[in-house]
This record gives structure tokens, C-alpha cells and sequence, in this order.
């Protein structure tokens, strides 16, 4: 049985979406490869608790 | 290393709200946001207590175990904190906590819920000390400018104590000392046991 030009020329498209789409996916993913969710962390030099005289006057006035 | 922590003496909270308005106006915490709040036990009954809550920055943080999205750290000085730019939304932390800690706004990105906001013991977040975008998202930071959060600098009756735990430990003890009780104190038989029931004697009829 003959199969119409035009069918054939629809198989051939589908067929080439298909094959560009999981080019497009490996090429993706191999650039890449390391892929991580960020992590929370806090950022460096960050400065924290420190014993000032404002902290010390703090603690003082608790004692009242 | 110092740890931080808070600790509430519910034999001095007068329930002012004190602490709450002082982190709300240190921060600019958004309407419908409560980031620390009073609760009252009893309340309007003789010998009623209040304690002033917030994210108690557990050591091992219940919070931090269910987050899907792992967006919690945990500094070195033990104040436990979010990046809000990983945060999802999602709400498990706040089904964890046993303190009611993580509040969600009403609106914003993700609709009706909205990204956590929490106390960060005034020590800011991710973004770099004293920046824009750490003001927006965490509010002040307090700590990184060596001072304590601002609702227990705020405290008329130094009720809420908060620092360096060894410290403020020893405050609470000496206050202890000189109440001449402790164990009559809401939440020391929770801690402690009830030392105060005397313990079953050795062949003692029950």
C-alpha cells in the first residue's frame, strides 16, 4: 500500500522534534554535571557575639 | 565559645508587651507578623504567669530536621537561622516547632503563605553584615554591631534575659538564691521532675 507524501513528511518531523528535543536535554545536562541546591550558610566574616562594654552594661542591669 | 540563648522568669514578666513592640519597631516587622509575642497562663486569675516567646534557638533544632529545602544553619554561637532565598514556604518547620516560632506573612511570593520570617536573635542572616538586603529579609543586625537582641535590652524587669548562656545562667541562679525557691517556679517541675513530692521510702507502703 502506497503511504501518502504527506504523512510521511509528518512522521519525519515528529520524529526530528523528538531526536533534537533529547540532543538539547543531554547537552544541558552535560554542561552541567555538578548541579547542587544552594546551601544555607551564613556568609564568611561575619561577626558575631562579642563581649562589649555595651554587653557588660547589659548584664549588669539583669542583676538589679 | 559563647552559646546564646534566652531565658524567660516568669516570676518577673509583668506582660507589658514590651519586648514584642521592640522587635517590632527594631525590625520593622510586617502587619500580621510576631516574631515574639507574651503568653499569659491563667489569665486574669490571682498568681497568673506570662513568659515572652520566641524561637528559643534549640540545640538540636526541630525546625531544622524537617526542612525540606535544608535552608536553616546554625551559627557558631548556636543562633539558628533561615536563608529566605531557599526557603520554599512550605510550613513543616512551623508544624515542628514546639514554640509557634516561624510565622508566615499573608502575602507575597508564594500567595497566601508566603517565605518564614523568624527570630534571629538580631544577628541578621545570609547576606553580609549590615547590608540592604539583610535588613529587608532578617532586620537589624545586632549582634555583628556588639549589642544583645533588642527585646531583652528592652525588658523594664529584665524578665527576659538573653546572651551568653553560661551568663545568663548564673543571673537566674543568683536570682534563685536570693527568691530562696525555684522549684515552685512554672516550668522547673518540666525541667527537673517535682522535687518537692518527698521520694517513696524504701519499703514504704503506697
Amino acid at each position: 500500500m502506497k503511504v501518502p507524501a504527506s504523512k510521511l513528511s509528518r512522521r519525519k518531523f515528529l520524529l526530528a522534534v523528538g531526536a533534537g528535543g533529547v540532543a538539547t536535554a543531554a547537552v544541558v545536562a552535560g554542561k552541567n554535571p555538578q548541579a547542587q541546591p544552594k546551601k544555607a550558610e551564613a556568609v564568611a566574616g561575619s561577626k558575631g557575639y562579642q563581649l562589649t562594654e555595651h554587653v557588660r552594661k547589659y548584664y549588669e542591669t539583669t542583676k538589679v | 565559645m559563647a552559646r546564646m540563648k534566652f531565658l524567660a522568669d516568669a516570676e518577673r514578666c509583668i506582660e507589658c508587651n514590651g519586648c514584642v513592640t521592640a522587635c517590632k519597631q527594631e525590625h520593622e516587622i510586617p502587619w500580621g507578623v510576631n516574631r515574639r509575642r507574651v503568653v499569659t497562663l491563667n489569665d486574669g486569675v490571682p498568681g497568673e504567669k506570662s513568659i515572652s516567646v520566641a524561637c528559643m534557638h534549640c540545640s538540636d533544632a526541630p525546625c531544622m530536621a524537617v526542612c525540606p529545602v535544608d535552608c536553616f544553619y546554625k551559627t557558631t554561637e548556636g543562633v539558628v537561622l533561615h536563608d529566605k532565598d531557599i526557603c520554599i514556604g512550605c510550613g513543616y518547620c512551623f508544624y515542628a516547632c514546639p514554640f509557634g516560632a516561624p510565622q508566615f506573612p499573608q502575602d507575597g511570593a508564594f500567595g497566601l503563605r508566603g517565605k518564614m520570617d523568624k527570630c534571629t536573635f538580631c544577628a541578621g542572616g545570609p547576606e553580609a553584615d549590615h547590608s540592604a538586603a539583610e535588613f529587608k529579609k532578617y532586620g537589624r543586625n545586632r549582634l555583628a554591631e556588639g549589642k544583645l537582641p533588642a527585646c531583652a535590652e528592652m525588658c523594664a524587669t529584665k524578665a527576659l534575659l538573653g546572651g551568653d548562656a553560661d551568663v545568663i545562667a548564673n543571673i537566674y541562679r543568683d536570682r534563685v538564691l536570693k527568691r530562696g525557691k525555684g522549684s515552685e517556679i512554672w516550668g522547673w517541675g518540666t525541667a527537673y521532675g517535682k522535687p518537692d513530692k518527698p521520694a517513696a521510702q524504701p519499703g514504704a507502703k503506697s
